[in-house]
């Protein structure tokens, strides 16, 4: 396991660039996110251990980062002060471009994976704007009415993006549909919904509605997503199917899940960051042979785990809140690299930890 | 937008935010968060009780609904310490009391010492009335409508019990078969029910006996002393006729040397071939209990000792000819809502309104026999209707504490059909 102390900055996000096996960012602020600068550190893996290459300065909070897809030495950062901020990291100093658009705190940038000419914010100012990194005033603003933790392009199709928010909801919004009252939504899944019961094993009880605070598009399969947040629970679900409730639910976590991410060599791994001080590896019981232990009564089976999934692994080195996970695209499959308010980023190596 | 003049607030918000995530969660059920101390449970610094005295005869046959309760009240505020002032409001419960007691108790109140800032409502919910009050307070305190309040429960059986507590019922009540069943004397139904469900007098003078045993027990033991406060009142001398002032201190309904045998020559009361007589029904009774209600921040910052805490309620309908059935169908929902398992819970007091259907519902849930009503019931020391979810909490509290166990359930049936159950932890 490698280390890299990110002394007097909390961590919120770490990303792996999509262009190098051996750079990551990391999104960090001062006083744990509460008020103060904000920090994004550029690291190389080297032999020699992780080192900062680079590190660029802001003056409120960051809570995410996102490499850019289309230019491997650009990287985006979500700021507290309600900026999107564009850094070139062969540059010293400042960021080559700002928008201020956002009225609050921008928790999630993402990148457009396909198209890549696009990425998107999502903001405690209840909406989601998308941006061309040439033009100076947002393209779109898709509105959720609710503090939006998270939000991503679908990595299939350049025009589908999802969210979460603190309403307890999963939005889908297809820009090729009309820009009309509906503001491009085509879905809104209330992700509290019990999974559907089966023969043999009672209902499960109503759950509350809590707020979500991250979700994942599943690699493979591209109808599969998974969402997490307060309550805890780990689920899937598949656009296909908006009624019908969660496909699968991982419980597991002690405290609210903060991060969640598809592996991007396995269809069905998962990994998650809590503000328990873990991280975990999932599987979502799709994949052949993996499925779960069967209980073996089945009218005791507890109906908030479904799906056959379970919990593989997981890594407790974090001594404070985990914040961000992120997988690295090369090499052999099950590297990651992790982050906290421990201000550590630690690199490591998911199947040492896999059972 | 970011300014500078706002920084203050918005730190304010993102922590709050933080705490947010990290306090919700639907999840967190079971034992283990419910022995979690946070700032913000809802906790019992005092709870307590006048003896119960015996209706008709006993010692505070003389004495009013509303002056009982003051005796309760006076207790509470010197027993806790609390400053009366910072007392917001007071729920009590209460059956028989015309005009639901509401002019009386705010009167009482005034007189116990509470000032007129202290406000004050009478409730009833029959048999639960009692609970109700305390869950309502509760309820009032986590909504952050009051900070601190007192559940409480008076009723004087012997000055208002009789034929009055119910009107005529109108034509179109009769008219509907469960609306009409709704006013079912008890005791019948409670004796259809015994035999419609099995349960053999054996059985239940057996019960009772026991009941009359653990609380003769305890009372030698001195387990009600804590829980009690000694009230004193003017008494008439029914052979003497003359007036004298006695002071209270135990409840007189207790009797020594009762065994099922004894019981068991007892007339049955509601029918020739029944089971139900006055020995093993609960007794008709005169008292009154407060527990005073606080959020535990509240209770830190004012030096409160706290006793406990208070948890979940549920409250459930059942059909009014089996009321009895009551705390067998609300246990396993507040079990349910706390992720309890029923062998988790360490003492569960359930209401002996009859031995018969207490009997049913022990059963019907399969609970461990010693885990119920420790120091005895309503059997042996009475059932004033109002007080008994009030007095609940005190016998149930002083017995956790004092075995070094946490976890209890508090519940009763209703008349007209229904049950309610509490849970509460011992700290």
């Amino acid at each position: 396991m490698l280390e890299y102390r990110t002394q007097g900055y909390n961590g919120y996000s770490v990303k792996y660039s999509p262009f190098f096996d051996s750079r990551i960012a990391v999104a960090a602020s001062a006083n744990f996110g509460l008020v103060g600068n904000g920090r994004v550190y550029v690291l190389g893996l080297t032999p020699g251990g992780i080192v900062a290459d680079k590190f660029f300065d802001t003056q409120d909070s960051l809570f995410d980062v996102a490499w850019s897809e289309s230019h491997e030495n650009q990287l985006l950062t979500a700021g507290g002060d309600g900026s999107v901020k564009l850094f070139d990291i062969s540059l010293s100093e400042f960021p080559v471009q700002s928008w201020q658009e956002h009225a609050r705190e921008v928790f999630a940038v993402h990148w457009n994976l396909v198209a890549k000419d696009t990425f998107l914010s999502s903001s405690w100012d209840g909406t989601i704007k998308i941006w061309n990194p040439t033009a100076s005033a947002s393209l779109a603003t898709l509105p959720t009415h609710s503090c939006t933790y998270s939000a991503a392009f679908s990595p299939h199709s350049p025009s589908i993006l999802s969210s979460v928010s603190s309403d307890s909801h999963l939005r889908i919004f297809d820009l090729r549909t009309p820009a009309s009252a509906s503001n491009h939504l085509t879905l809104n899944m209330p992700i509290h919904t019990p999974p559907k019961p089966r023969m043999g094993a009672a209902a499960s009880v109503g759950v509350p509605p809590s707020e979500a605070l991250t979700h994942d598009w599943n690699k493979y399969r591209d109808t599969i997503l998974a969402t997490a947040g307060v309550d805890r629970l780990i689920r899937t679900f598949d656009i296909r199917a908006p009624n019908a409730g969660p496909i699968a639910v991982l419980p597991g976590h002690e405290y609210a899940v903060r991060r969640v991410t598809w592996s991007p060599h396995l269809s069905d791994i998962l990994l998650s960051a809590s503000y328990d001080m873990t991280c975990r590896v999932w599987t979502d019981g799709s994949a052949m042979g993996v499925g779960g232990l069967k209980q073996e009564n089945m009218v005791q089976q507890d109906p908030m785990v479904f799906g056959g999934g379970r919990e593989m692994g997981r890594m407790g080195r974090h001594t404070e809140f985990a914040t961000g996970v992120d997988w690295c695209l090369f090499g052999a499959e099950g590297w990651c690299a992790s982050t906290g308010w421990d201000e550590r980023v630690l690199v490591w190596d998911c199947r040492a930890i896999m059972q | 937008m970011a300014n500078q003049t706002g920084r203050g607030q918005q730190a304010q918000e993102r922590l709050s935010q933080v705490s947010n995530h990290l306090s919700g969660g639907s999840s967190r059920k079971g034992k283990q968060s419910l022995l979690e101390k946070n700032p913000d449970d809802v906790v019992v610094t005092c709870a307590l009780r006048t003896p119960f005295t015996k209706g008709g005869k006993g010692g505070f046959k003389d004495t009013q609904s509303a002056d009982l309760l003051i005796g309760a009240f006076k207790a509470l505020i010197q027993r806790s310490g609390i400053d009366p002032s910072l007392v917001e409001d007071i729920a009590v419960g209460t059956v028989l009391a015309p005009g639901g007691g509401a002019t009386e108790f705010r009167a009482a109140a005034l007189a116990a010492g509470f000032p007129v800032t202290t406000s004050t409502k009478s409730l009833n919910r029959q048999c639960s009335s009692g609970l109700q009050a305390c869950v309502d307070i509760a309820n009032a305190i986590k909504a952050g409508v009051i900070e601190i309040g007192v559940g409480a429960g008076t009723e004087s059986m012997s000055t208002q019990y009789g034929p009055n507590a119910v009107s005529e019922f109108s034509e179109q009540l009769e008219a509907h078969k469960e609306a009409a069943n709704c006013k079912v004397p008890m005791g019948v139904l409670s004796e259809k029910m015994a035999k419609a469900k099995g349960i053999p007098r054996s059985e239940q003078d057996a019960f009772a006996a026991k009941s009359f045993q653990k609380a003769i027990e305890a009372q030698k033991n001195g387990l009600f002393d804590q829980e009690i406060a000694p009230l004193t009142v003017k008494w008439t001398d029914p052979k003497t006729e003359e007036e004298k002032e006695i002071t209270v201190s135990k409840d007189d309904g207790v009797r020594e040397g009762i065994t099922a045998e004894s019981l068991g020559k007892i007339r049955p009361a509601f029918s020739k071939d029944g089971s139900i007589h006055a020995g093993n029904a609960s007794q008709i009774s005169d008292g009154a209990a407060a527990v005073l209600l606080m959020k535990r921040s509240t209770a830190e910052r004012l030096g409160q000792t706290i006793i406990g805490k208070y948890v979940q309620a549920s409250i459930v309908g059942v059909p009014p000819l089996l009321m009895g059935v009551g705390p067998a169908a609300a246990i396993p929902v507040v079990l349910e809502k706390t992720g309890l398992d029923k062998s988790e819970v360490d003492i569960y007091e359930i209401n002996e309104a009859f031995a018969s259907q207490c009997l049913y519902c022990i059963n019907e849930l399969g609970l461990d026999q010693n885990k119920i009503n420790p120091k005895g019931g309503a059997i042996a020391f009475g059932h004033p209707l109002g007080v008994t979810g009030a007095r609940q909490v005190s016998t149930l509290l002083t017995e956790l504490k004092r075995t070094g166990k946490n976890i209890g359930v508090t519940s009763m049936c209703i008349g007209t059909g229904m049950g309610m159950a509490a849970v509460w932890v011992a700290e």
